[in-house]
């Protein structure tokens, strides 16, 4: 039983509609287009809660945009994959919960409604770059989603921000540029911008610009994932942003990247034609050195939210490790990291925005002690800190596990050393987080006054750091959702 | 024979049940002690209900959650479970009410009674674990849940300490992920109910590596040298959490994994055959004599402890590596007769330095005519140390000198007398300067610890007694050693 | 010839009574020293005449046993009275007796008596155990027990001399009682646990080396108790500085006991077969002949009279293992009766000693001199109990060296009794001129002595050990032959190790 088919493309309108409307609601009152934008945000979740079900009842489906078959119309594709939605609706939501408050605060009233649009804007981009089948709309979406991510960093409209979001576009327009290129020779080799049609008539095309478009795919994908040393856009744009903003940044944005490699992945292994060994090392060897390089940074910040940006960096070289192995176990770890890393790194910008908000102060040294004054936000923050370092039982585990072991399947005994040491490295970090927080004297006593966060900041925050628990004491569920996907993804490589 | 029971689940979750209570009570100091003690008791008798069939060899398992086939959070409560599940529940009981009167003036008492009982709710987890993921598990939320009880003073030095710890017993973790890992890949379970599931088909070079990796993660926290480290400088936390460290719950935990990886992991055919247990004998026995070389030389009560457990600990690493059943043994009910001796050690320590403000040997001249109760309960457990006939320590010695003639390396034993007069030669000055030296003052008057300490600590010492004097104390089951000896080696 | 055991629970009062004592020791204190000084004269005075009931009975054939505790699922404590525990628990408890009523006058009341009466009482109570003791496990427990708790009675003092004493004493006993450990265990790996009944547990098969091994480990772990040269150096340190009535049982009874175990060890762990096969046994003839006149050369130039004692404690207690080590049936029963022959000889010279220190100030040799006229009773028991360690006819010491000279030509090692003539002449040498000052110097006054030179007899408490302790000297060779005498126990020993 497939779905009513125009849920798939509702999933998009929706949020798009309501983004463009975002601005009108608001205009005399600035706090209508917050209630707008969050019933937008509830109505696509329920679509996006059908189709999570459904895919994991029946596996994947396609809606085609006006009857028009491929290689001419539009398609729509919903596999297990792109159950990401699921995350990114639900990070939405209680990122509008928790910008209600916080947005008041970071900027100019009139500038209000035109965030909740762009935060909209934003994640529709992202639902579509999800669900769609189609290259050519994978980048217009890629695109959505960049111009109106740069927009958002620099919405507080501060000089800082500006430079920020400055440093993101340049870099987020080469990578774009990159792909569009990749996608243009595919497009000359086969005649089409479907991707399940692309797949099917790459076999026997030449081989040199074959590997120039993946190559140029995955190198794109990989400054968008922010990748060592391709990371160079991502720290001040996670920490400048307003918090809300950050999480879906780290947490969503740049997994982009991910799936994006993950589409790649489907073309090659699918047709066969492609050789992606070679790239595959690549990859390993640059998500090792994200995960170290990353945590090495991460150790010198004193700034909580540059911080939590480079363990961006960290986590996302778990990620794309995994990819790299092309093991079963390897693929299935970083598919779900894709998911839990999202729901963790959300956890920590929020509660890092909660602080900031109740407190105005965002370094180490300033914050020690607020352990004492805030002390639910603060647990939560501490859960999402041993949940990234992938101490069990929680949700980083589970795809620490899930990795390491795909090294050792895969025949790299290393990268499960590099990966569990790696790991090591972020704590450190993250354990002079919880230090300054619980086990400082607070070097301004004025922070134990401070009361706790609101509560429409404050129950995003729990929400979420017991979904960080959840995750990792039902570890199973995601993992059995997206087996089928992997096993179907790496059964031209016999099975994985 | 197997049952399934949700006890052997409930034992580690009611510490958890305890310390969320103990979080949630806030500062009410009645019902914080209330449920510490609670759940203390509750958990003694949980897993003293269990004690019977046990002991008739009924296996109690539970599975909790699983996360895919074969791996998931699973507990079963076997001999060798039951034994250390029995020594940590009963020590917790006493520790508890200890630390409730040392903690009196202390800040952060919720903080520090919360972990405090998580960590115990952990240590039982580890003992009950049915596979390595589960024990893995416990074992990383162990670490982090006793940092907050190390750092509990939050001076600068405890900080360090603190850092130390982490970065030691985290790295340690990282090396038992890697071994988990590993292990499920060769074995393709990660059970620990069998004596050995690793093939030897799957090459010695990668079983060497593998058994490293995982003696060096469970190492660092049984302290072996060159992994010991973080312990001496842990002892800057209050006295009751060194006596859980040190006794109980982390350093007890890394010598169990040790037990197991021997046991339960790799096996005592395949660890015969891969020859890899001589180092680690030979590590151990280094660490038995360095450690208590390097006692010899501490002023400070507390360090001196600490170097103590080193070279204690390493003679259930050693006992285990001989891969004897007479030497297993010793290691097993080491386990027990180390962490009630010193269990008691640690809480003389703490009364004397809340009674008196004395922390270092020589300040506790005379010390005997004030506490004459306190420091009676700390010869009869220095005496153990030095493994005198009749107490706790004495049985080790006996058996563990037995295991190395049984495995023909009869240095071994001559390894276990020169540790004895080692500990002779840094416990006894202690006894003495506390008996036989007279105090700077010449008032002297007794002046015991509030009985919350002492009650426990003269428990501790009876204890230490009746596992030297006999087999059969109530609770204290030599028998489960035997049950867990003979099923390891198949007898 | 082996005895079917009676299960009873006498051996265990024997060493209940005392252990009760010491734990009553401090209650008692509270309600009065009165009270306390007369229950644990009962319960020693209990204990003493359980143990001689005991080995009463056992001279009459009997054999007692008591199952006490089960330590591992294979080991039990065990408690077993056969002649050779029997005499020796007889001596202990009758020994330990006199010497409690002798410290009533000799310990000045103060806060410390607590500790010395009950730490007095537990080294009885573990000093039985050993004596009674069935098999090596229960041995060792009781051995290194009473070994190490008693250490509190040898720094009693707490003087500087007496500290260092201390620290050598429980180094040179924890040494020792290591490498009987490490023996112990050998032997149980080897044989298991056996009890200590047969004429050997040990046999050849667990080869040479190894039985070599632990031959050895014991004799050199004995030995530290037994005062064997070269490890006799805590010796003549503890006994100064240790309390007069404790240095009595010390000398009496606890370096005893190293023989005691080498005895054990030698009969009744490797048995008289093995160790002739073994072919060792004449090199500890050499040690312990050595010892015997070492020992007594140094004696000679002690001027410290309780040092002087202990020299000879040294001396004589090697003549025991001397016995021992020639296999021969006289010569271990000679080595058998010389340790209660001894052990109330030296306990009289000490208690003599103490009396000389309290009555009088002094603690030398030289500043004897007519100390006869002063304290009579006490010179004269000094007098016999010197004569008796000489080996003068018919004093006990007398008996027991005749057996050993019986034994050493019936072994045929008459070169030996020069060992045994020389140790006696040299005994000669350095008792007799205590004597000698004694009776016919003229007393050196010191400044607060001028006053008077008579009436610093004892009291009556500390002289009625003494008296008694010499009568025991004389009886015990005057009536060396009747039965129920420790002749004839010795004599059942030697025969169940000698078939």
């Amino acid at each position: 039983m497939t779905p009513w088919p125009p849920l798939l493309a509702l999933l998009i309108v929706v949020p798009l509609t309501g983004a463009v409307i975002t601005p009108v609601v608001g205009r005399t009152r600035a706090v209508r287009s917050a209630d707008w934008s969050l019933g937008v945000m509830l109505a696509t979740s329920v679509i996006a809660l059908v189709l999570v079900v459904q895919v994991a009842r029946v596996g994947p489906f396609s809606y085609v945009v006006g009857g028009w078959v491929a290689p001419y119309g539009i398609e729509l594709r919903f596999d297990e994959f792109g159950a990401v939605i699921a995350v990114i609706c639900l990070l939405g939501t209680l990122a509008m919960v928790f910008s209600r408050r916080y947005a008041a605060q970071a900027m100019a009233e009139q500038r209000i409604p035109y965030y909740y649009a762009l935060l909209l804007l934003n994640l529709t981009g992202m639902i579509g770059f999800a669900v769609t089948g189609d290259l050519f709309n994978l980048f217009v979406f890629m695109e959505i989603l960049s111009l109106s991510g740069y927009a958002l960093v620099a919405v507080s409209g501060e000089k800082i921000a500006e430079m920020a979001a400055f440093k993101y576009l340049v870099m987020g327009a080469i990578s774009s540029l990159v792909i569009l290129l990749a996608i243009g020779i595919l497009y000359a080799l086969t005649g089409s911008l479907n991707m399940a049609d692309v797949t099917g008539r790459l076999a026997g095309a030449p081989a040199a610009p074959l590997a120039v478009a993946f190559g140029a795919l995955t190198l794109g994908f990989m400054v968008k994932a922010a990748a060592f040393p391709l990371h160079i856009w991502l720290p001040d744009a996670h920490a400048i942003a307003p918090s809300p903003v950050s999480a879906i940044l780290s947490g969503l944005v740049v997994k982009v990247g991910i799936i994006g490699m993950l589409r790649v992945y489907q073309i090659a292994y699918g047709s066969g034609a492609v050789d992606m060994r070679a790239l595959n090392h690549v990859l390993m060897w640059l998500g090792a050195l994200s995960i170290v390089m990353g945590a090495f940074f991460a150790v010198f910040q004193d700034d909580i939210k540059m911080m939590l940006a480079y363990s961006t960096i960290s986590n996302i070289g778990y990620i794309i490790m995994g990819l790299g192995l092309a093991s079963s176990y390897g693929m299935i770890g970083a598919s779900v990291h894709v998911f839990n890393h999202a729901i963790i790194k959300a956890t920590l910008f929020l509660g890092a925005g909660a602080l900031i908000f109740q407190t105005g102060k965002r370094t180490l040294t300033d914050l020690a002690g607020v352990g004492h004054a805030m002390p639910w936000t603060v647990a939560a923050i501490s859960v999402g800190a041993i949940s990234i370092v992938g101490i069990p039982p929680t949700a980083g585990f589970v795809c620490k596990w899930y990795i390491a072991l795909g090294a050792v399947q895969a025949g790299h005994p290393f990268f499960a050393f590099a990966l569990v040491f790696g790991a090591l490295f972020i704590f450190i970090y993250y354990i002079r987080m919880v230090n300054a927080f619980y086990f400082r004297q607070p070097r301004d006593p004025a922070i134990l006054e401070v009361t706790e966060a609101p509560a429409s900041m404050l129950v995003p925050v729990l929400i979420l750091a017991s979904l960080c628990l959840i995750m990792g004491v039902m570890g199973s569920l995601p993992l059995s959702f997206i087996e089928p996907a992997v096993q179907r993804l790496l059964l031209p490589l016999g099975g994985g | 024979m197997e049952v399934v029971d949700a006890r052997a689940a409930l034992a580690p979750a009611i510490s958890l049940v305890c310390a969320a209570l103990v979080f949630a009570s806030a500062d009410n100091t009645f019902w914080r002690r209330f449920f510490s003690i609670a759940a203390a008791l509750a958990k003694l008798v949980i897993v003293m209900s269990m004690l019977p069939g046990s002991l008739r060899g009924v296996v109690y398992t539970f599975n909790l959650v699983e996360f895919t086939e074969g791996v998931g959070l699973a507990f079963r409560a076997d001999a060798l479970g039951m034994f250390f599940s029995v020594v940590s529940s009963t020590l917790w009981l006493v520790t508890t009410i200890y630390a409730i009167g040392y903690m009196e003036r202390e800040p952060n008492r919720r903080r520090f009674f919360g972990f405090f009982a998580l960590c115990v709710s952990t240590t039982v987890g580890v003992a009950f674990a049915e596979n390595l993921l589960t024990m893995f598990l416990f074992y990383e939320s162990l670490t982090i849940c006793t940092y907050p009880l190390v750092i509990h003073d939050e001076t600068p030095e405890a900080m360090k300490a603190g850092r130390k710890y982490l970065i030691y017993t985290l790295t340690g973790g990282a090396f038992v992920l890697l071994g988990s890992i590993v292990t499920y890949q060769l074995a393709g379970t990660m059970t620990l109910s069998q004596p050995g599931i690793l093939p030897l088909a799957a090459g010695r070079t990668t079983l060497t590596m593998l058994f490293v990796a995982l003696i060096a993660g469970f190492g660092v926290k049984a302290a072996i040298m060159p992994l010991h480290g973080w312990l001496p400088s842990a002892m800057v936390a209050p006295t009751p959490v060194s006596a859980l460290l040190h006794a109980v719950a982390v350093v007890k935990v890394g010598a169990f994994g040790i037990l197991r990886t021997i046991y339960n992991i790799f096996g005592v055919a395949l660890l015969r055959e891969l020859g890899v247990c001589t180092w680690l004998a030979g590590l151990a026995a280094f660490t038995i004599l360095a450690a208590s070389v390097v006692a010899i030389f501490q002023d400070n009560l507390k360090r001196r402890l600490a170097f103590s457990t080193i070279s204690q600990l390493s003679y259930i690493v050693l006992g285990a590596s001989l891969l004897t059943p007479l030497a297993a043994t010793a290691a097993i009910v080491h386990i027990a007769n180390q962490a009630f001796a010193k269990i008691t050690m640690f809480f003389v320590a703490g009364s004397i330095q809340r009674t008196t403000g004395k922390t270092t040997v020589h300040e506790l001249a005379g010390i005997g005519f004030r506490m004459p109760y306190t420091m009676a309960a700390f010869t009869v457990a220095a005496l153990s140390f030095i493994g005198v006939p009749l107490l706790a320590g004495f049985v080790t010695k006996w058996y563990l000198s037995l295991g190395a003639l049984e495995a023909g390396e009869w240095w071994y034993a001559l390894v276990m007398l020169a540790s004895a007069l080692l500990n002779a030669a840094y416990w006894l000055p202690v006894v003495y300067t506390a008996f036989f030296k007279t105090e700077p003052t010449a008032e002297v008057e007794v002046h015991e610890a509030h009985w919350t300490m002492l009650g426990p600590t003269l428990v501790c010492a009876v204890f230490v007694i009746f596992l030297g004097a006999t087999v059969s104390v109530p609770g204290m089951p030599f028998a489960l050693a035997s049950a867990a000896v003979k099923f390891v080696f198949g007898m | 010839m082996e005895t079917e055991a009676t299960r009873s629970l006498l051996p265990l009062a024997a060493f209940l009574l005392p252990l009760a004592g010491a734990v009553l020791t401090l209650p008692l204190r509270k309600i009065s020293a009165r009270v306390r000084d007369i229950t644990l004269l009962a319960l020693t005075a209990l204990c003493a005449s359980v143990a001689v009931w005991l080995a009463a009975h056992v001279a009459g054939g009997e054999v007692y046993e008591t199952y006490l505790l089960q330590l591992t699922p294979d080991i039990w404590m065990y408690l077993r009275v056969d002649a050779l525990g029997a005499l020796f628990g007889a001596t202990v408890a009758v020994l330990w007796m006199l010497a409690l009523v002798y410290s009533w006058g000799y310990m000045a009341e103060g806060h410390r008596l607590g500790r010395y009466y009950s730490f007095f009482m537990l080294s009885l109570a573990w000093t039985m155990g050993v004596a009674y003791s069935g098999n090596l496990l229960t041995f060792l427990i009781f051995y290194e027990l009473f070994s190490i708790l008693t250490y509190p009675l040898v720094v009693h003092e707490q003087t500087p001399e007496a500290m260092a004493a201390g620290t050598k004493y429980i180094i040179y006993i924890l040494v020792g009682g290591s490498l009987v450990l490490l023996a112990i265990v050998l032997t149980y790996f080897a044989a298991g646990d056996q009890t200590l009944t047969t004429g050997g547990i040990l046999s050849a098969d667990i080869g040479q080396q190894r039985l070599f091994a632990i031959f050895w480990c014991y004799i050199a772990g004995f030995g530290v108790k037994a005062a064997l040269v070269p490890l006799h150096g805590w010796v003549p340190d503890a006994h100064p500085a240790a309390p007069a009535p404790f240095s009595a049982v010390l000398s009496g009874v606890m370096v005893a006991a190293g023989s005691f175990g080498i005895m054990r060890v030698l009969f009744q762990v490797f048995g008289v077969e093995l160790l002739r096969e073994m072919g060792v046994m004449s090199m500890v003839t050499i040690l312990a002949g050595f010892t015997v006149l070492f020992a007594a050369v140094l004696a000679v130039n002690q001027d410290n009279l309780k040092r002087r004692l202990a020299y000879s404690t040294i001396s004589q207690m090697a003549y025991v293992v001397l016995g021992v080590s020639l296999l021969g049936s006289d010569s271990t029963i000679g080595a058998i009766i010389h340790v209660t022959n001894h052990a109330f000889m030296k306990g009289g010279l000490f208690l003599c000693a103490g009396l000389f220190i309290r009555r009088l100030g002094v603690h030398r040799v030289s500043q004897l001199d007519g100390a006869a006229k002063r304290m009579p009773v006490t010179a004269a028991g000094f007098a016999i109990a010197a004569l008796g360690m000489i080996g003068t006819p018919p004093l006990s010491g007398f008996v027991s060296k005749w057996y050993l000279g019986l034994g050493m030509l019936e072994t045929g090692n008459p070169l030996l009794l020069v060992v045994l003539l020389g140790g006696a002449l040299l005994a000669a040498i350095y008792l007799l001129p205590i004597v000698y000052r004694m009776y016919f110097r003229e007393p050196v006054l010191t400044a607060d002595d001028k006053v008077t030179t008579e009436g610093r007899e004892a009291p009556a408490s500390m002289l009625v050990p003494l008296v008694i302790v010499t009568l025991l000297t004389i009886a015990l060779g005057l009536g060396a032959s009747l039965p129920g005498m420790p002749v004839s126990l010795a004599r059942m020993a030697a025969e169940t190790f000698f078939h």
